[in-house]
């Protein structure tokens, strides 16, 4: 063997080393390790949003079981903590001494060390289990919570210095908490009111899906099944900044390397680019292929976009600079009947991802192929 | 002629002879229609002596003959998908859901009719065209419109009347057929028709379907990829077997009266496979369904009167079916859903000549139809129609007014309807024009089904829609072309909203208009040859105002043609047809498509003994293993059947 060659497997294996891939699959912990509510009847994990801290995937998982055509609730809600890397999951309980504090938690967002989970409860907006709650991953444990005034299921979470925002699955409308006291803020009382959503003008029963942090600003999406907004307001006084259309019922958005917002939507099958600016303007920036169906995921890294279409049970990454307009450059499939919901890129090529139906994650590689 | 049906037929005579050219004007197979009705057909008290809707008979229709597809493996959504204006809706293969769409309406704004009884589904809506048997029926008349006057309240797409076999002749007769083909798909079944006195007739009939449903399909697994490999898989649990019989008998009681009496009873189950990219391998359907229904008719004078009583049960039960998609059948979370609905009605038909030119009749139906299910818990509602019809002949000029009360639970309406016939020259070329008012109240799935993220709305209104249609028909012994054009406006349709945070509700905010143009022709070619053409545009446009406005309705094909060449000789048959669906949107803002497809379909048969012929039978000669059906299900790729079948 040359010396060319010794070199050559030397770097094969240190860079093989350093570049370790994320397990291939990771099955999250079965309902019996989730507290059902009836022992007798545990849940599965349902793993739906995610986000990145410290090396870790955090993912909500709903615990939720079926019976018949129905949904039931199994057990508290949980943050599941995964090394993709190590293939381990650490179970964080959401769901307080009763265990019913938090139930079906949905979106969750990192900050400062801290992880911010909203909880819908049982989607009434009544009872017990609706709120938001922050998490404390050193510790594994819920380190303070809220609950949502009546009336109000939260449905995203946006995180700044001084508030927490929330959206709201009932009317299309913003209520945040105080930071620092983790009091409610608007949205408290009537002398406090909550923040109304510009919403489209067509379509029945709009809701707030998805709310976030872009450049300081608060953004917030409005859909219903025909058309979609998305809203811009201060982040610390909820003051309307302006709004522009999107499509048909966008599921979530995120903030692209080179400034813009990309957003996801669901029932068009599109994504849209909308540039902050003075005003807001937004462009068709893609339609997906026929066979790709339910857009529910957007996450960004630079100039890449990363997409979960939950129907196709695929994953795609667009190139926001490619020649002629963005491109799908890569797609992976989740597997037949994983019904992906979430994603996190790991780097510009590897990306993890949460199965609601199988009840697992996976990892898969988007190379750019084309 | 047996006395009674010489009776009966006197309404006949009066029936204007354009109505009469009409009826027979779309007829196929022109030699067959002129042989007019056999004698011991059961008839409507009015009717107009040849095959075509005989309580529609200025409606833009079509008449399949089920006979020539003997020797061929048809369902009766095959049989339909031959006529200009009919779009199948499929879930998958052989035995899986079908419903039907005609010009443009969904399924549940088409009537099924058996013998002109109406059928329904357990929800109260779409007929499940696969549980219908195909080798149970005579033939099938599609008409076309808004023709709520003519048939009720749900008809504003059109009507699909199914007429059963029939005794042929005076003298025991008997068929049978025996099929075998592709993905374990077997057929059987007989009839025997008896005449037991002079003139009481009766006809038994039963057919058995079996179909492993294992067919492979292939399917591209990262479609966004330009090229991206397609990988073979092969379709799980869409096994499917289905036992069905028809009892059929008339006899006269009385010199100028006759009773007949009809049964008919399927039962099957099913696979439910479930779309490619999440398929269910747990979940079966059973399904029940039994229709008896009695008929006297007779006449007074110049009149006719029929009474008829029916009743009907449909039985659906859902086997691991699950929120999540499929479970295992009898654990604790995974209990069976039932459903049935049932209904009963008892109808009073007269008719009678008004002078010498005109024909009018009146019928008077009332009863309750009844549902149940462990998700819609146990409705009932009443039901009442009243109609008056005419048939006024003016020289060269017939009119045909009618209008109908309807009362559907607490949902009233009245559907009028006007069609005129114009015969201008002493030429075979007839003009029709015709249009028609009706609604469509709720199903009970709409009022009352709770099931998942699906919630129910007792406050649904019925749907209304109105059209305007005109057609002209070349009609000689060797050709019939008939082309035809159709407006027709939708408001209050019932549309399912997302009705946050976890569900979606129906609304009456839908709105379409729908514009069609039809087109057929039948050619009797040298050498035993016929010629089909069946094709149909369709422009379907939302009109609710807002985002969707201006957009396709998805689902609706823009173009579809069907071509077929047959020929029959006494010996030897053959046939060779082309089905092509032009590009449809899959959503309801032209962003997501379903590909355009094109089905080639052959097959050739010999009577090898006797009576006894044996055909062979080839699908999707392409081998497209590709094919989609609406809602993304794989369909089967090539496929072969051998036919054996004997008349006696």
């Amino acid at each position: 063997m040359n010396r060319t060659r010794i070199l050559a497997l030397l770097s094969l294996l240190a860079c093989g080393k350093g570049a370790a891939p994320p397990q291939d699959h990771i099955a999250l912990p079965p309902g019996a390790q989730l507290k059902p509510f009836d022992p007798t009847k545990p849940g599965e994990a349902r793993p739906l949003y995610t986000a990145q801290l410290g090396g870790r995937v955090y993912v909500t998982l709903s615990n939720a079981r079926a019976q018949g055509n129905f949904v039931v609730t199994a057990g508290p809600g949980f943050l599941g903590g995964i090394d993709p890397f190590a293939g381990t999951v650490d179970l964080i309980d959401l769901g307080g001494s009763d265990e019913h504090q938090c139930t079906n938690p949905g979106v969750v967002r990192a900050d400062a060390g801290k992880l911010y989970v909203a909880c819908s409860g049982d989607f009434s907006g009544t009872t017990p289990g609706r709120g938001v709650f922050e998490v404390d991953p050193a510790t594994k444990a819920v380190s303070r919570g809220l609950v949502t005034p009546e009336g109000i299921v939260p449905s995203g979470v946006a995180v700044t210095a001084g508030k927490i925002w929330l959206g709201d699955s009932i009317t299309p409308q913003l209520v945040s908490i105080d930071r620092t006291t983790f009091t409610a803020a608007d949205g408290a009382d009537a002398g406090h009111p909550a923040i109304p959503v510009p919403c489209p003008s067509t379509g029945q029963f709009p809701f707030v899906p998805y709310v976030g942090i872009v450049n300081g600003d608060l953004y917030a999406l409005c859909a219903t099944t025909e058309a979609g907004v998305l809203g811009r307001f201060d982040a610390q006084t909820g003051a309307a900044k302006g709004s522009v259309a999107v499509g048909a019922q966008p599921t979530e958005f995120a903030a692209t390397g080179d400034g813009r917002i990309a957003v996801v939507n669901s029932n068009e099958n599109t994504l849209t680019l909308v540039t902050p600016g003075a005003q807001l303007s937004a462009q068709l920036a893609l339609t997906f292929s026929s066979s790709t169906s339910t857009l529910q995921d957007v996450k960004a890294r630079g100039n890449l976009l990363y997409t979960v279409a939950s129907g196709s049970n695929t994953v795609q990454k667009i190139d926001l600079a490619a020649a002629g307009g963005p491109k799908v450059v890569a797609e992976a499939n989740t597997g037949t009947g994983s019904n992906p919901f979430n994603l996190e890129a790991l780097d510009d090529d590897t990306v993890v991802v949460v199965n609601y139906a199988t009840s697992d994650v996976v990892s898969r590689s988007l190379k750019t192929v084309q | 002629m047996p006395r009674v049906f010489a009776v009966l037929r006197r309404p006949i005579r009066f029936a204007p002879p354009a109505a009469i050219a009409l009826g027979i004007a779309l007829a196929p197979r022109p030699a067959r229609a002129e042989e007019g009705r056999p004698e011991a057909e059961p008839l409507d008290v009015v009717v107009i002596g040849a095959p075509g809707s005989t309580r529609a008979p200025a409606a833009q229709s079509t008449v399949v003959e089920a006979d020539k597809f003997k020797g061929e493996v048809r369902s009766v959504a095959e049989m339909l998908s031959t006529s200009p204006g009919v779009s199948v809706h499929a879930l998958g293969g052989p035995g899986q859901a079908t419903t039907l769409s005609l010009r443009g309406a969904s399924a549940d704004q088409s009537l099924v009719l058996l013998d002109g009884i109406p059928l329904h589904g357990p929800g109260g809506g779409a007929v499940d065209l696969a549980t219908l048997p195909a080798a149970l029926l005579d033939r099938l008349v599609i008409s076309r419109g808004v023709l709520g006057a003519q048939f009720g309240a749900g008809a504003l797409g059109g009507v699909v009347e199914l007429v059963p076999v029939r005794p042929r002749g005076d003298r025991l007769q008997g068929e049978t057929r025996l099929s075998a083909g592709s993905f374990g798909t077997y057929g059987a079944s007989g009839s025997v028709a008896a005449p037991w006195s002079d003139e009481g007739k009766g006809v038994f009939a039963v057919q058995l379907d079996r179909t492993g449903g294992a067919f492979p399909y292939d399917q591209q697994l990262t479609p966004e990829i330009a090229g991206a490999p397609y990988y073979e898989f092969t379709r799980e649990n869409a096994d499917a077997w289905r036992a069905s019989t028809l009892l059929r008998a008339a006899s006269p009681i009385g010199s100028d009266t006759e009773v007949d009496l009809l049964f008919q009873g399927s039962f099957g189950e099913r696979g439910l496979p479930g779309p490619a990219t999440n398929p269910t391998p747990r979940s079966r359907e059973q399904d029940g369904s039994a229709m008896l229904g009695a008929r006297v008719r007779g006449s007074a004078g110049p009149a006719a009167i029929s009474v008829r009583a029916w009743g009907d049960l449909d039985l659906i039960e859902l086997r691991g079916v699950s929120a999540f998609g499929d479970c295992e059948d009898g654990t604790p979370d995974c209990p069976r859903s039932h459903q049935s609905a049932s209904a009963l009605r008892g109808e009073l038909e007269a008719g009678g000549p008004l002078g010498d030119r005109q024909w009018l009749r009146g019928t008077v139906l009332g009863g309750t139809d009844r549902a149940s299910g462990d998700e819609t818990g146990l409705h009932r509602r009443g039901v009442f129609s009243a109609s008056v019809s005419d048939d006024v002949r003016l020289g060269a000029v017939s009119l045909f007014p009618a209008v109908r009360i309807d009362l559907v639970g607490h949902d009233a309406g009245v559907s009028p309807a006007i069609a005129a016939t114009l015969k201008p020259w002493d030429e075979p070329i007839e003009l029709r024009a015709g249009a028609g008012i009706s609604f469509r109240a709720p199903t009970f799935s709409e009022l009352y089904l709770q099931q998942g993220g699906l919630a129910p709305n007792p406050d649904l209104a019925p749907e209304h829609a109105r059209s305007v249609d005109a057609g002209v028909t070349w009609r000689t012994r060797q050709l019939t072309l008939s082309a035809g054009a159709f407006a027709s406006w939708y408001h209050d349709l019932i549309v399912y909203e997302l009705f946050p945070p976890a569900a979606v509700k129906p609304f009456n905010v839908g709105s379409a208009r729908i514009l069609g143009l039809e087109l057929q022709a039948v050619a009797s070619l040298p050498l035993g040859l016929t010629a089909e053409l069946a094709y149909t545009a369709l422009q379907s446009t939302n009109t609710r105002p807002g985002a969707l406005e201006g957009h396709s309705l998805p689902y609706r094909p823009p173009h579809r043609l069907f071509v077929r060449i047959a020929h029959h000789a006494g010996r030897f048959e053959s046939y060779a047809e082309g089905n092509a669906t032009a590009s449809m949107p899959r959503n309801q803002f032209d962003t997501a498509f379903l590909p355009a497809q094109l089905l080639l379909n052959a097959g050739v048969g010999a009577r090898v003994a006797g009576p006894l012929w044996i055909d062979l039978d080839a699908k999707n000669l392409l081998n497209d293993r590709t094919l989609e059906d609406l809602s993304q299900y794989p369909l089967p790729g090539f496929s072969l059947a051998v036919v054996a079948r004997a008349r006696l």
